[in-house]
């Protein structure tokens, strides 16, 4: 048997708020007599968060979760912790588990962070002298030690945050759920939590961790699992997953924006920053080809539509995860044909690590006037063969030659291999 | 539930720790207010009943015969009112850490034994100085507290249960518990009630429980009268039964309610 195994797990949650919880008061067997006889007026505001959720995780593996904010990650992550029973379906797990689910573990404000620390331990069968024996560690992880006689509630968030992760790592969990705690702390703590991490997995635990932060879930992964609406959508390696759900991500944006509402405020910032498609003597990017990337080199065409304008130049940027501009292609000044034509940039190196760039094309007048800038809808998605780099290094590679150590070459310890 | 809350007895042991640490935090008297409400309760009642109504109470003092009847009271109206919302209160934890959610309202149980502690120690004082001392029944009195145990025990498992779903329970707690008091004989002795509503008084569990430790506190002492206790015996028993079922058939549904 895999450490995790869930069969057909379905979550089903009722919302509303405000009013008492007259369906879930109702013990297990009345309960499903009652939704056979009413079954409207049971099923009524009802939502899965989770549905017919099949995994198996085999020990030793560290898995990630994808997929939009409420696609029912968190709810994963509490069923699998045993915080919250499955509406039907079996959830199966072996060995301690310990967890941050949403970020937070669940400190008690009022009692200082000894106090809580042996708290936690508690509530994972742990003695209070056991847990005194880990308060040193503990609180040298977290770099708390001038905090630990003090109430939670006087903690910043950040050292909540790492007093939680440190706690955790003490309890020595076999399976440890982590839901986007990575996101608080400086980049010092997560760099640590990183490293930590890099050891719990070398040291055979396994790791089921939540993050938008995909450059993260691909240096720390071999599996990814992307969730939407509460159901499976693909499940498989890392590179594969993250690359389909980055392009699932940039249509859904694109999809988006042509509703409505987007339109207007799109409109709106044009007009407000001096942006122009239409207007008179403006050029109009009308198509983009972008291919697919070799080598680290990428061939992209721009057809363009052009009117009353006679000199332009070109951009080709790159937005990485998380919104981040990451770097342009810039043409040098060309006469634009009146009417309109096709213009093709290619990219030797795109100097770009691991991860899915969208690019933006632009035109832009001499005078510095962007006519038309377009972010596409198609990710680039660069899969290098390097070695294990954690967050906090940036997206662009400097090409570099290395020499000494034993020999010419010095061979690296390769942590990862992308399928 | 209980085998899996024996398991985790050092997590009970841990909350009842962590609400005594909390408790006295950031006041200026700290430990002194598990004192004070007894007293208080005890002066305010011999003003009202002794000095004011005349409530006749034998040969014995009034503060004594009271405060017999307030220290298992005191405690059952404690582990009601805290224990109750215990669940709610710790939505928290409650959403992020699988434990057996028992242990919430057991812990509170655990907080009230030690007021009741207290007060038990207060009464032992004033039983030598004001009363003649305590009798040898007063051996009784752990045999007692185990019944009143299994009776808190069930109302709060069912009570807190409910309150996750709906909080009217929570709401109505302190009213009910005001009311419960008047129509228990605490303030006063059974011998007292009005005779046209003793059947009443006869159904209500904590009557039998309250009189029972009187009569063994109190000089010459007397053997608990087993008449009076089997409504108490029974319905704690069934209460016990009944809350516990309801509690482990619905705990799963608490940190998706809470």
């Amino acid at each position: 048997m895999d450490i995790i195994e869930t069969h057909s797990v379905t979550k089903n949650y009722r919302v509303g708020v405000g009013r008492a919880r007259v369906r879930e008061m109702v013990p297990p067997p009345f309960d499903r007599g009652l939704a056979k006889v009413f079954p409207n007026w049971w099923f009524k505001d009802t939502f899965n968060a989770l549905e017919d959720v099949c995994l198996s995780i085999p020990s030793s593996s560290s898995v990630g979760l994808v997929g939009h904010n409420g696609a029912g990650k968190t709810t994963l992550l509490k069923v699998l912790a045993g915080v919250t029973a499955p509406t039907t379906g079996t959830v199966q797990t072996r060995g301690r588990i310990a967890g941050l689910i949403d970020a937070v573990v669940g400190f008690h404000p009022e009692l200082t962070g000894k106090e809580n620390i042996s708290f936690l331990g508690s509530m994972h069968g742990f003695k209070r002298r056991d847990m005194a024996a880990k308060v040193q560690s503990i609180s040298e992880f977290a770099e708390i030690d001038e905090m630990l006689d003090t109430p939670v509630k006087r903690y910043s968030a950040g050292m909540s945050a790492r007093l939680g992760f440190a706690t955790i790592a003490a309890l020595e969990p076999e399976i440890l759920l982590i839901d986007e705690i990575l996101a608080v702390g400086d980049a010092n703590f997560q760099q640590r939590c990183a490293r930590w991490l890099d050891e719990y997995r070398t040291q055979g635990g396994t790791l089921l961790f939540v993050s938008h932060n995909l450059s993260l879930m691909r240096s720390m992964t071999q599996k990814v699992v992307w969730l939407d609406h509460g159901k499976v959508v693909q499940e498989g390696p890392t590179a594969t997953v993250l690359a389909e759900y980055g392009r699932a991500m940039e249509r859904r944006s694109s999809d988006a924006a042509v509703g409505g509402k987007n339109q207007r405020a799109t409109k709106k910032l044009m007009k407000a920053t001096g942006m122009n498609r239409w207007g008179a003597g403006g050029a109009r990017i009308q198509e983009v080809h972008v291919g697919e990337p070799t080598n680290d080199s990428l061939t992209v065409t721009i057809n363009y539509e052009a009117s009353n304008i006679e000199q332009g130049y070109f951009c080709l940027g790159f937005v990485g995860e998380g919104d981040n501009e990451v770097g342009a292609a810039v043409s040098d000044s060309v006469m634009l044909r009146e009417g309109g034509g096709t213009i093709q940039c290619e990219i030797d190196s795109l100097g770009l690590r691991s991860g899915i760039y969208f690019p933006v094309a632009a035109i832009i007048s001499t005078d510095g006037t962007v006519q038309d800038r377009w972010r596409l809808d198609r990710a680039v998605v660069i899969e290098r063969d390097q070695n294990l780099l954690p967050d906090g290094f940036g997206p662009v590679e400097i090409s570099s030659e290395w020499s000494g150590g034993k020999g010419d070459q010095v061979e690296m310890p390769r942590l990862r291999s992308v399928e | 539930m209980f085998r899996r809350l024996w398991s985790h007895r050092g997590l009970v042991a841990s909350l009842v720790r962590r609400q005594y640490q909390v408790r006295y935090r950031q006041s200026m008297v700290g430990i002194a207010w598990a004192i004070l409400p007894p007293l208080a309760t005890l002066a305010t009642a011999t003003l009202v009943f002794d000095k004011i109504a005349n409530v006749q109470t034998g040969n014995d003092p009034y503060s004594i015969v009271t405060m017999a009847a307030l220290v298992p009271w005191t405690f059952f109206a404690s582990s009601l009112t805290s224990g109750i919302p215990s669940i709610v209160s710790s939505g928290q934890t409650l959403s992020r850490l699988p434990f057996p959610r028992a242990a919430l309202p057991v812990g509170v149980l655990g907080i009230s034994m030690i007021d009741l502690a207290i007060a038990a120690s207060i009464f032992a004082i004033m039983a030598y100085t004001v009363g003649d001392g305590l009798p040898l029944t007063a051996l009784w009195f752990p045999v007692l507290l185990v019944l009143e145990l299994v009776l808190v025990l069930g109302v709060v498992l069912m009570a807190s249960a409910i309150n996750v779903f709906a909080r009217d329970v929570k709401l109505a707690v302190p009213l009910g518990v005001q009311l419960w008091m008047f129509l228990t004989p605490v303030l006063y002795p059974l011998s007292e009630a009005p005779e046209g509503l003793r059947f009443f008084y006869l159904a209500n569990p904590m009557t039998g429980l309250v009189e029972s430790f009187r009569a063994v506190l109190i000089p010459p002492g007397n053997m608990p009268d087993v008449s009076l206790l089997l409504p108490t015996i029974c319905g704690s028993i069934v209460l016990l039964v009944l809350g516990s079922w309801y509690f482990s058939a619905v705990e799963s549904r608490f940190a998706d309610v809470v």
